[in-house]
Parts: structure tokens; sequence; C-alpha cells
């Protein structure tokens, strides 16, 4: 998997958010800390559901927290 | 460096167990050494396991997802069966398993190597019980894994069917029916080695 065209704040958010770890954001949205890991690493594209429970745990909208990265 | 030692101990038991199921001699001192490898494989197993339920929180056990441990561990051990498979697979060309003592032993070893990695895989689940143990991403590796080893055994059943097809029968003379059912069993767990490999890879890649 050499990476993914969606980009994501989710790094800088968890910090903002009293550096928030790895592993509060995955049991907050109901994944394993590795799945946190590659998306923060930029290895991995999640579902809408995830993307929506990602936002959801840091109380902003989707698109604050994904980017697309091609233009 | 205890746990070092104990690192070297445990690989140093594991390569004498896997000599003893692929090259080693029949018996030695009256004891069955292919029995003997499978146990002693199966009791590095063990303590592999053991050993990682140890490791602090922050470790390796943090690093890697249960997911791709299982997959390393599943990857490892069906390798060896195969391996051991293969290299026994001579004992098939004799007469039919009920007069072939040599061919049922090594069937044997298989079916006792594969319960032991069932058994092995359960306490693994079992280890992590609670826990989330899967999510979108594993699902997606093991959806990917899936397909690879389909495809490995879509390979291998063509392959078979075309050699069994158009080979003259006089040259077909290694492969009597036990023959080939041995293979079918080398070609389902050829097809589970790509699924664990496959899924390792992925995780690992995911990493890195």
């Amino acid at each position: 998997m050499a990476g993914t065209a969606v980009r994501n704040e989710i790094r800088r958010l968890r910090f903002e958010r009293g550096e928030m770890t790895q592993q509060a954001l995955a049991d907050a949205c109901g994944v394993t800390r590795q799945t946190v890991i590659a998306l923060e690493a930029g290895k991995y594209a999640p579902s809408l559901e995830l993307a929506f429970r990602i936002a959801h745990a840091f109380g902003v909208r989707i698109e604050e927290v994904f980017q697309w990265g091609v233009t | 460096m205890r746990r070092r030692g104990l690192f070297i101990g445990l690989v140093t038991i594991g390569a004498v167990a896997i000599w003893l199921l692929l090259a080693g001699p029949a018996r030695v001192l009256g004891f069955d050494t292919g029995n003997t490898g499978v146990v002693l494989l199966t009791l590095v197993g063990w303590c592999a396991l053991y050993l990682v339920s140890r490791i602090p929180d922050g470790g390796l056990g943090e690093t890697m997802s249960r997911g791709e441990w299982r997959a390393w561990l599943g990857c490892a051990f069906t390798l060896v069966i195969g391996v051991y498979s293969l290299v026994h697979a001579h004992a098939f060309q004799g007469p039919p398993l009920t007069h072939n003592p040599d061919a049922n032993h090594v069937g044997r070893n298989v079916v006792m190597m594969l319960v032991s990695w069932m058994i092995f895989a359960q306490v693994l689940e079992q280890r992590w019980r609670g826990a989330v143990r899967e999510d979108e991403r594993d699902r997606e590796i093991e959806a990917r894994a899936t397909g690879w080893a389909r495809m490995t055994l879509v390979v291998l059943a063509i392959a078979m069917a075309v050699l069994l097809s158009f080979t003259p029968a006089e040259r077909l003379a290694w492969a009597p029916p036990p023959m080939i059912g041995h293979l079918l069993i080398v070609g389902l767990i050829a097809s589970c080695v790509v699924e664990y490999a496959v899924t390792a890879l992925s995780y690992w890649r995911d990493r890195h």
C-alpha cells in the first residue's frame, strides 16, 4: 500500500484536544490503535462511516478532518 | 538479557524441531523423530505465546495488531506444515494408506500440526478477548488475502487438471491415487500459506 490520496488532520486534532492518545481515539471510534496509526501515516483511507465517526469524536465537520489530496 | 537468552533458546529448539520434522532420521533411540518434532514445535509456539503475553504496554505487542501477530504465526506454522508435506510426499507413492505405514505416519504428523495450530489460534483469540480485535481495515486486508488464496487454489487446481489430463499414463507412475490426494492437500496448505503471507505483508507495509 503506497499511500492514499485522502489527507487527514487527525494528528493535529489529537494534539489540539489535550494530546488525546491514539488508543483513546481508537476506542472512541471502535477501531484498533494500529488503524489510527495507519490513518495518521496516510497509509489507509477510511470508509465513509469511520470518517464520520472520527469527525464526531473530535466534534468537527468531516471536511475539517479529511481532504481530497488530488486537485 | 534474560529475554534475549530465552529468545535464542526458543529459536534453537524451533530449529531442532524443524530439522527433526524435515531432514532428521526416522527414529533415534526408538523415539519417533517426527512426533518429537511436532511436540517440540508446539512447545516453542506456546512459549512464544507466553513471552508475547509478558510484553508490557507500548512494546512490540502494541505496535503490531492482533491480526498481524496471528498472520505471522499462521504463516510460519502453515509453511512448516507445507514443507514437511512436500519433503515427505514420496511416502504416498506406495500402496493405499491402509497398507502404507510410512504415509500413515506422515499424514498423522500433518494432522497433529494442523490441530496444534487450531488450538494455538483459539488461545490467541481468547487472550485478546474484550479488546477491539478487528475493524474495517482488518476486514479489508482479510478480503484481499482471501482473494489471493482463492487465486492460488484455482491456479493449482488447473495445473493439476492439465497435468493429469494431458500426461501419458506411463509417465504418471509417480502419481498413484494416494499421491494425488496428498498433492490436493498440499495445494490447500499452499493456499493457506499465501493467505497468511499476504495478510502479514499487508500489515507490515502499513507500518512502514
